[in-house]
């Protein structure tokens, strides 16, 4: 080729074109990188500096730091009742990393790894510091030897981000990541139970916010990186001593935070002095397990509790309940806008991926914030909710039409949930009807308030249209069985709620006749039949009826 | 000046055009022939006849359940091109395949891969297209083809599209992982480690569409290569990489460039193929002293009407997406009442949604949907079936669009019409005055410089970063040591104790460097127009100048943008969608000092170089132009600073003394002016042509008297920072840049220069065309003709 140029030559016309950049600070920085990289006195200085041992093996070298062990018992057979624990006897390793930078990817390193685990009641810690790139070999080897086969990890954010870091690593080195049992991540469990008392969800948070302790001279996050790499260029070791000393912390915090749990929680006797909302988030952890007998006692210990707690949260609820919620649960079904830390975050247990929440009524209702504060009807709602899930369906009505005198938006979707109760579980479509139209009147008063619920409204609609229909069959088939059954013998209806069935069946018909020109029957239907089966709505009616004449 | 954008119908000549009844291709293309007006725009009516096909019997190797599967689908052999390329694979060679739209593509290295699947599940597959669009539909393809094998296939896109779920279930178990060069680049090699299962049994990467990796974008696509096939080295594979191209000069090269491999070329073509009818249509000039042409929209609308009427399935091509609906609307109209709903005619472009065009290409494939108007967006190989003819309402850019758009018409057993309609711009004019460039193997070349040093820079960081260097390591073109000690001034890599180089940056380098700018201070642009901004490109300073100054616009993938506002300190655009019948044009002025000469020759009438410039750059004023006609309809100042860019250059000089009696022909300064100009704009329109790029890509300096050379000059430099290696080309076919510019200006009809040969006339005294021939000719070897161009 007549104008192959070679790279030298153009590599020095592309350093000429620069703006005077090769010249000056940067160069210095060059050459004083390079007296520092990675000789085995930088490691001594390293190992000095952070008081800690030097040790070399055939893979290179790393620093290890042991500070003395701390009195931290924990009852791992109690602790084991809370969900999502490890089993009472596998090991735990408290695990901690400080790396150079936020991205789980190929070039990102790990230079500190801080753990932790129980000796008796003593909780014993090691850390493992990088002297440099060239002696990770040493390192991971090392922490693989920690790692028992039949352990879990407890880390706090490890699931997203230690762990699959460390995988990275071992990967970069040609080896295979270090078996273990299980992993319990505390980030989730934490943003279950406490995020609706905390302001973010962080570690430090944890520690000033619930564990009550206060570190002084910590080093920030964001400044640990930089603090290594600078140490990697100019070889000072003395920046890392926070850095080790904030590592060091972090993995005390995971035992303090477990033994917190543990104490706090793992036995349902300790439950009475716990925050109602604390328990309430514990409930929904339990819920999740499917261990709803559990989730259950967890929400009536939070009830029994419940002045306390109303004192803390004397917010209105319908301040909360603003109109713009609808909007921000739409907001919220996109859980991956929110950096880790904040509380509204969805937890992640791990698992096979869940479908990301719905932005529905409820979610607008009841949590449109995911670090909402635990309200008793919050708290009520669940428990009705979960009444359900344990197929205690009467009681599951009784909770819901507690909750439907209360109106407002929650009253409003607590009708709807009776109402598919009734339809669905109760074989109730009178009362299902009833249930619905009541849901309608308070909808319409939210309207007449100025806090419009159109998409509920909507589905309203539907839902006694659909109704309607259903009845309309029923009403057919019941009556050529009555004609069968006349000559046969009395049927019996699977819990019929209210009337008599002709009664209802006939009933069922007027409300679902005149519900669609105009309300006003309907109402009256519903007023009517809502006066006999739960007492706390009516006074409501009667007062929504004031208001809409 | 008044004229008249769209010039109305005769209706004598109308109804002479008109079919209403059902008719053949060819039967409507001899009536369109007789049309006087329409016939004596056509300058160039090529027919190709028919080929049979020329088959191969599947190899004996192939799985039976594959062979099964394909005798399901109806295939029962294969084309002879297909055999040549899935025996090669087998043989572990590398292949390029070259052959044209609808030839059975996909097969070349579908079979070999599923080939591999079924010897060893484990084993895994990348494909590479360069949209995501291109990917999906691919994908689905290939699945089609695997569910009928009865094979177990897991083939996934992962794009940005990819919900995060399913992104791990993709990482460990894809076998057929299908992405882009821009995920490939930030989403999968900087997390290898989580690819592990696909880096260690990875088979073959195909790489679709190699023509499309050219420019800025294919010398980062080359760089992601060379990082991709690191890592594959580290995880102990070593695929077969299959590459496959519309036809270009250099495919077989530009395979070598972009993979640092040699590939097996395959470009005998054994699909059949109807008889096809090639009509290059130049519209008439309206007015010779101007320059000013009939229209490129009017003229595809009158070809495409009695094709539609005699219900032919037609395709028409317009170049932006305000052109696709004006065609559109008028074709519409004019149907409405001989042929019943409208929705048989549909528009296609890329801001429709998914299913929108997944219903379009179905109904072209059942025939439900008789004419469609595109963008390019149906240029690449979305499968859409063939159709009987294809109009193009202006030259795409490149001869390899002006195939894959002309392909879309063509049917294995009827005769086909393809129609390109020339637009007044002066590359569409060289095209259609040089029917050989089309019809005889093509000319143009696709160029990337993969060692562009601003490019190579940033993916040696990329690079360090997925894997650290051993001293001594070769990327591209040489040892990485001094390179990686230059990038460690700024504390981004060091050499640790081993000699090792590592990564030791907080920062994640892949996010900084974007495949479509050479330079790492880029604008971002950002659309306003969704109640969520979002950033839909990005361009490099030199170029953002021009094209996304305040009041600009915008083009992007057939939609335009009104610039709103450039925040110049910030490096933002904030742009949002119109819709308007003008397009803008900034002038830039330009001061060019040369730097380094690599390369100098003497040449008949002076002497051609290549070497680097510096070139400094003000943008101060910009006017827009109505489409089609270039009519000046306002202006506006522009305030922006000063730029310098140091790029690699081609330039001539010409020698006033030099040759039998050219010192008694003395140039006056003016005339020598003039000429220059004239000449450098005429070889600026073929140099693009040439190497496949947009005029905007080469800047045109002049000289009367170079400071460097002290002799008049034309300079072309390439608008990147670094240059592509389009300069060096240039050195190498100055001779057929030269003819072809003479030839470019002695076919144009205008009186003395206009917009589509030597530029606008500054002054009506002056006879730019004569003076620019007269300079051409004396810089025209006498000996025989390279090149193509007569």
């Amino acid at each position: 080729m007549t104008a192959a140029i070679g790279l030298e030559r153009r590599f020095a016309n592309f350093r000429a074109g620069l703006p005077a950049r090769s010249e000056g600070v940067p160069d210095q920085a060059a050459t004083r990188g390079w007296d520092a990289r990675g000789t085995s006195i930088g490691a001594e200085r390293l190992a000095a500096a952070v008081d800690g041992e030097l040790v070399r093996t055939s893979r290179g070298s790393f620093v290890r730091v042991e500070a003395p062990s701390t009195l931290l018992p924990v009852d791992r057979g109690r602790l084991a009742n809370l969900p999502g624990q490890p089993p009472a006897d596998a090991p735990l390793l408290c695990l901690d990393t400080e790396t150079t930078g936020l991205a789980t990817a190929a070039g990102t390193l790990a230079f500190l790894v801080g753990l932790g685990w129980w000796q008796g009641s003593r909780f014993r810690q090691i850390q493992l510091l990088l002297p440099d790139h060239a002696d990770e070999p040493a390192l991971l080897t090392e922490l693989a030897s920690h790692i028992p086969r039949d352990g879990w990890l407890v880390t706090y954010n490890g699931r997203g981000f230690d762990w699959p870091l460390l995988v990275a690593r071992y990967r970069m080195a040609g080896a295979n990541p270090p078996l273990h049992a299980g992993h319990l991540d505390l980030l989730p469990l934490v943003r279950r139970v406490f995020r609706h008392r905390m302001t973010d969800a962080r570690l430090a948070s944890v520690e000033a916010e619930l564990l009550g302790l206060r570190r002084h001279a910590d080093v920030a996050g964001w400044e640990i990186p930089s603090r290594y790499l600078d140490y990697l260029r100019f070889g000072e070791p003395g920046p890392l001593v926070d850095v080790v000393r904030h590592n060091d912390e972090d993995v005390r915090s995971l035992g303090r935070l477990l033994v917190h749990v543990d104490r706090g929680y793992a036995d349902a006797a300790s439950w009475s002095e716990a925050p109602a909302g604390d328990l309430a988030g514990l409930a929904r952890a339990f819920a999740q397990e499917g261990r709803n007998e559990s989730a259950l006692g967890c929400l009536d210990a939070a009830l029994a509790s419940k002045p306390q707690a109303s004192a803390v949260y004397s917010v209105r609820e319908d301040d909360l309940l603003a109109p713009e919620r609808a909007r921000l649960a739409i907001r919220e079904s996109r859980p991956d806008d929110e950096p880790w830390w904040s509380p509204r975050r969805a937890p992640d247990f791990g698992g096979r991926p869940g479908r990301y929440a719905v932005g529905d009524a409820w979610s607008a209702a009841d949590s449109s914030r995911r670090d909402a504060p635990w309200t008793e009807s919050r708290m009520l709602t669940e428990r009705a909710r979960i009444l359900r899930r344990l197929g205690r369906y009467r009681d599951a009505e009784a909770a819901w039409l507690a909750l439907g005198a209360a109106r407002g938006a929650i009253g409003t979707l607590a009708w709807v949930e009776v109402a598919k109760l009734r339809e669905h579980r109760l074989g109730d479509l009178a009362g299902a009807v009833e249930a619905a139209n009541a849901a309608l009147r308070l909808a319409e008063r939210q309207a007449w308030l100025g806090r419009p619920l159109p998409r509920l409204e909507l589905a309203l609609g539907l839902r006694l249209a659909r109704l309607g229909a259903r009845v309309a069959r029923r009403q057919a088939t019941s009556a050529t069985r009555r004609r069968i059954e006349s000559s046969v013998g009395t049927p019996s209806m699977p819990g019929p709620s209210t009337a008599s069935e002709p009664a209802a069946a006939e009933n069922m018909s007027r409300a679902v006749r005149s519900s669609a020109p105009s309300r006003a029957p309907s109402i009256a239907v519903a007023t009517r039949l809502a006066r006999k089966t739960s007492p706390a709505p009516v006074g409501s009616m009667a007062r929504l009826d004031g208001i809409a004449g | 000046m008044e004229q008249t954008f769209y010039p109305t119908f005769d209706p004598e000549e109308e109804r002479a055009v008109r079919t209403y009844a059902p008719a053949g291709t060819e039967t409507v293309l001899a009536r369109l022939l007789e049309e006087p007006s329409l016939a004596a725009a056509v300058t160039h009516h090529a027919t190709l006849p028919a080929r049979d096909a020329r088959t191969a019997p599947f190899p004996a190797w192939l799985d039976a359940r594959i062979v099964r599967g394909l005798e399901d689908r109806g295939i029962t052999s294969l084309y002879s091109h297909q055999a040549e390329a899935v025996e090669a694979v087998h043989a572990g060679e590398d292949i390029v395949v070259v052959t044209p739209t609808a030839s059975g593509k996909t097969l070349c290295y579908a079979l070999p891969v599923l080939q591999a699947l079924a010897e060893d599940p484990s084993a895994r597959a990348l494909f590479l297209f360069p949209t995501k669009a291109l990917g999906q539909d691919q994908v689905a393809e290939f699945a089609g083809l695997a569910k009928a094998s009865s094979l177990q296939v897991a083939a996934a896109t992962y794009d940005g599209d990819t919900p995060a779920p399913i992104r791990s279930a993709i990482r460990t178990a894809g076998q057929v992982v299908v992405t882009n060069p821009d995920m490939l680049h930030s989403a999968i090699l900087p997390h290898h480690t989580k690819w592990f299962q696909l880096f260690e049994q990875v088979r073959v990467i195909v790489i679709d569409e190699l023509h499309t990796y050219r420019g800025v974008f294919g010398s980062h696509v080359a760089n992601v290569l060379r990082r991709l096939l690191r890592l594959c080295a580290h995880y102990g594979s070593n695929p077969i990489i299959v590459c496959s191209s519309a036809t270009i000069g250099n495919p077989a090269e530009l395979a070598v460039q972009l993979t640092g491999r040699t590939h097996r070329l395959i470009d005998r073509n054994g699909a059949p193929a109807g008889a096809r009818h090639i009509l290059l249509v130049d519209p008439p000039l309206l007015d010779p002293a101007t320059g000013a042409r009939g229209s490129a929209l009017t003229h595809a609308e009158r070809w495409a009407l009695p094709f539609l009427r005699a219900g032919r399935q037609t395709i028409v091509f317009g170049r932006a997406r305000v052109a696709v609906e004006i065609i559109l609307t008028r074709l519409r109209e004019a149907l409405r009442e001989h042929l019943g709903p409208r929705s048989r005619i549909r528009g296609y472009r890329g801001g429709y949604l998914p299913t929108e065009r997944r219903a379009i290409e179905r109904g072209l494939r059942d025939g439900e949907i008789l004419g469609v108007v595109s963008t390019n967006a149906l240029e690449l190989g979305v499968d859409i079936g063939a159709l009987d003819v294809s109009i193009l309402a202006g030259y795409p850019g490149s001869v390899a669009g002006t195939w894959q758009q002309l392909g879309r018409a063509g049917r294995r057993q009827e005769t086909s019409v393809g129609v390109l309609i020339a637009s007044g711009s002066a590359v569409d004019q060289y095209v259609i005055h040089h029917p050989q460039f089309l019809l005889e193997g093509s000319p143009e070349e696709a160029r990337i410089d993969p060692d562009n040093l601003h490019v190579l820079l940033a993916h040696l960081r990329c690079a360090t970063f997925e894997r650290p260097f051993e001293p001594g390591d070769v990327f591209g073109p040489g040892p990485v040591d001094e390179l990686l000690a230059f990038i460690g001034e700024e504390g981004h890599v060091r050499q640790s104790s081993d000699g090792r180089w590592y990564w030791s940056s907080e920062n994640f380098p892949a996010s900084e460097v974007s495949l479509r700018t050479a330079a790492p201070e880029n604008v971002v642009i950002i659309d306003t127009t969704p109640d969520r901004p979002r950033v839909i490109g990005e361009t490099d300073l030199f170029s953002a100048q021009v094209l996304v100054h305040s009041q600009a616009i915008y083009l992007h993938e057939s939609q335009q943008y009104h610039v709103d506002k450039l925040d110049w300190g910030e490096r933002k655009a904030y742009v949002r969608k119109v819709d308007v019948d003008y397009y803008t044009y900034a002038n830039r002025a330009v001061t060019l000092k040369p730097l380094d000469v690599f390369a100098s020759e003497p040449v008949t009438g002076g002497r051609r170089v290549h070497g680097e410039v510096m070139v400094a750059s003000l943008v101060t004023l910009f006017k827009k132009l109505k489409f089609g006609t270039d009519e000046n309809v306002g202006w506006g100042p522009i305030d922006l600073p000063e730029l310098e860019l140091q790029t690699t250059a081609y330039w001539l000089t010409y020698d006033e003394a030099d040759g039998p009696g050219r010192a008694a022909a003395r140039w006056r300064k003016d005339d020598l002016d003039v000429a220059l100009l004239g000449a450098g704009r005429a070889i600026q329109t073929v140099a693009a042509v040439l190497l496949m790029v947009d005029p905007r890509d080469l800047g045109l300096v002049t000289q009367v008297r170079s400071p460097h050379s002290e002799a008049p000059t034309i300079y072309l430099y390439e608008a990147v920072p670094g240059g592509i290696g389009l300069s060096e080309r240039l050195f190498k076919r100055h001779e057929e840049l030269i003819a072809g510019a003479q030839a470019l200006i002695e076919a144009c009809d205008c009186d003395a220069g206009c917009p589509a040969c030597t530029g606008p006339r500054l002054d009506p005294e002056v006879n730019g065309k004569s003076l620019a021939l007269r300079l051409l000719a004396a810089m025209r070897a006498q000996r025989g003709v390279v090149g193509s161009a007569a």
